[in-house]
């Protein structure tokens, strides 16, 4: 199982011009092997930067980012290997899909790693099927699909590579709920059935609180907090620093047990809310019985 | 990538960043028409002084300035090379076998380069540097607003100009994001034949092509929601402010200052 970690590392966008930005400042993390990890953060935090390096995509300005314990830029014609197993899927990716059929474009990143034809064949209509792609469509024009369809394909073609860790920034940006629901559910399983890494970026606590296991969250090119689920979660203060809340419901939570009622507060979906109540309404009634 | 959507416009605060677009333009061409003129060594030296108070006005780093000068280096060498060697005079310097260097060649070479110098401070500094690509295209039309009445379509012009350059930095960013897509999934633009390197783009050309169509219909689309049609009622709120004349009026003192040196022919003349 491949395994991801930065040390140290700062990145400027538009370096020695007026327009320079310090987009990361020192960041040293490490994304747990065989979890769903959320980044979260504002708008112009630096998540999809620090993304952008995990892959080989930017090169960080200072400090080392390393795959299995290997700095990935040791040998920089060699790159391309780091991006095969390490699978970005970029925010608005449907823009990215140019090939007359679906199948040849889910086919376009297998084709680059040099694959047999036989072998690309399996990997597309495995990947097709991970996002809920009948074979019906794979000879479909990319073009002719709706949003959430052409999202999920081009979804697809990072999966068909197999890599190791999954990155998705912003998966579910600009869909609707039940878009949203769809491309989550697919990512889920994907990740049951391959059992590997996946990392979500995201601004969106519900769906944070609702996937990830663990979550690191960005300010202003600063990694200010990372851990499980439940650590993050539980110092609302310090996500509110950041300019970040919790979810909702578990405001609720946090709301009902300053009135003196009981209830847990590690509760980040109305599904587990509503459970969490019931339990107290159950019991209330047992009480006053 | 970005910086070249941007132009060559450079953001700061300064009095040639404030003047108004419109007096810019009228304020470069008569500064190209200064230097084209000049004909005397105090006049040249009088436009190398000007060419730095211009830079210095404009608060542009000199580093910026030079980088922009090098693709004209070799223009300047080839003029340079010509004039020295065949220029015929009276003051024979140096000879050997068939080469002639006369002072006078000398003389001309350093006021090609003068000339050179001062054309190109002249345009970027007033254009390029210190104006934003948009402001020029209003300026323009505003300049040419006169062609109107010969029924010249300026506003159509300058508002197609305005759209290009507007849509510049935005297809610049898409073609910078979707060529990363395509790296991400193991596209290869930078090795190979120039065949193979030409056939790597298409997968970012399409989705270029096709993100462009729908900015065209988009933009169209969200005009004629606002009842545009083009028809030069229009109007920029801009006025010209006493600085704006005052610096017309400065460089035109100029370059009648440099047309009356070359009357008096001091010293030498070229």
């Amino acid at each position: 199982m491949s395994e991801i970690s930065v040390e140290n590392v700062s990145f400027f966008h538009g370096k020695g011009t007026p327009y320079e930005i310090k987009a990361l400042d020192g960041v040293t993390l490490n994304i747990v092997p065989n979890t769903i990890t959320g980044i979260i953060g504002h708008t112009g935090s630096g998540k999809s930067t620090l993304v952008e390096l995990f892959n080989g995509i930017l090169k960080p300005a200072e400090g080392r980012v390393l795959l299995d314990g290997a700095d990935i830029w040791a040998k920089p014609k060699e790159i391309r290997n780091v991006r095969f197993r390490v699978g970005l899927v970029m925010q608005y990716p449907e823009s990215q899909l140019f090939e007359e059929t679906i199948r040849q474009d889910i086919a376009f990143g297998p084709r680059n790693m040099g694959l047999s034809e036989q072998e690309i064949e399996e990997r597309v209509i495995e990947a097709a099927g991970f996002v809920g792609l009948g074979k019906d469509m794979l000879d479909k024009s990319p073009f002719d699909l709706s949003g959430g369809q052409k999202r999920r394909a081009a979804i697809a073609g990072i999966i068909a590579m197999r890599p190791d860790v999954l990155i998705l920034d912003e998966p579910a940006a600009g869909l609707d709920p039940a878009g949203r629901e769809a491309i989550f559910s697919n990512i889920m399983e994907y990740r049951k059935n391959s059992g590997s890494t996946v990392v979500i970026v995201s601004h969106s606590m519900e769906d944070m609180a609702r996937y990830c296991d663990r979550v690191m969250v960005m300010s202003e090119g600063k990694l200010i907090m990372n851990g499980t689920r439940d650590e993050v979660f539980s110092k609302p203060e310090r996500l509110a620093e950041a300019g970040l809340d919790i979810p909702q419901i578990t405001k609720l939570m946090l709301l009902l047990r300053e009135r003196g009622i009981e209830v847990d507060t590690g509760v980040y979906t109305s599904e587990r809310a509503y459970e969490e109540l019931i339990r107290l309404f159950k019991k209330d009634t047992a009480q006053s019985r | 990538m970005k910086n070249i959507a941007l132009g060559q416009y450079y953001p700061a605060k300064s009095p040639l960043h404030r003047l108004d677009p419109r007096i810019k333009v009228l304020l470069a061409l008569i500064y190209i028409c200064a230097a084209a003129f000049c004909k005397n060594i105090i006049g040249f030296g009088v436009l190398l002084v000007s060419a730095l108070l211009i830079v210095a006005l404009g608060r542009i780093p000199f580093k910026t300035i030079f980088r922009s000068l090098t693709p004209v280096l070799f223009v300047m060498l080839f003029a340079v090379f010509f004039q020295v060697f065949f220029t015929k005079g009276d003051m024979l310097l140096f000879a050997w076998w068939k080469l002639q260097i006369y002072g006078e060649g000398l003389y001309l070479a350093l006021f090609t380069i003068v000339r050179i110098f001062t054309l190109i401070i002249g345009t970027s500094m007033f254009l390029t540097y210190t104006t934003t690509p948009i402001e020029l295209t209003y300026a323009i039309e505003d300049l040419l607003s006169p062609l109107k009445k010969l029924k010249v379509p300026v506003h159509d012009f300058a508002m197609m100009m305005t759209l290009a350059l507007r849509f510049i930095p935005t297809l610049v960013e898409e073609a910078d994001k979707i060529m990363t897509a395509q790296k991400a999934r193991g596209a290869d633009f930078s090795t190979g034949s120039l065949v193979q390197r030409a056939k790597a783009l298409k997968p970012v050309l399409i989705p270029l092509i096709v993100s462009a169509m729908r900015h065209a219909v988009e933009l169209a689309v969200a005009m004629e929601c606002r009842c545009y049609h083009g028809d030069g009622t229009r109007m920029v709120v801009r006025k010209c402010r006493f600085s704006d004349i005052a610096a017309l009026i400065v460089m035109i003192i100029f370059l009648a200052g440099i047309i009356y040196l070359n009357i008096l022919g001091l010293v030498y003349t070229a």
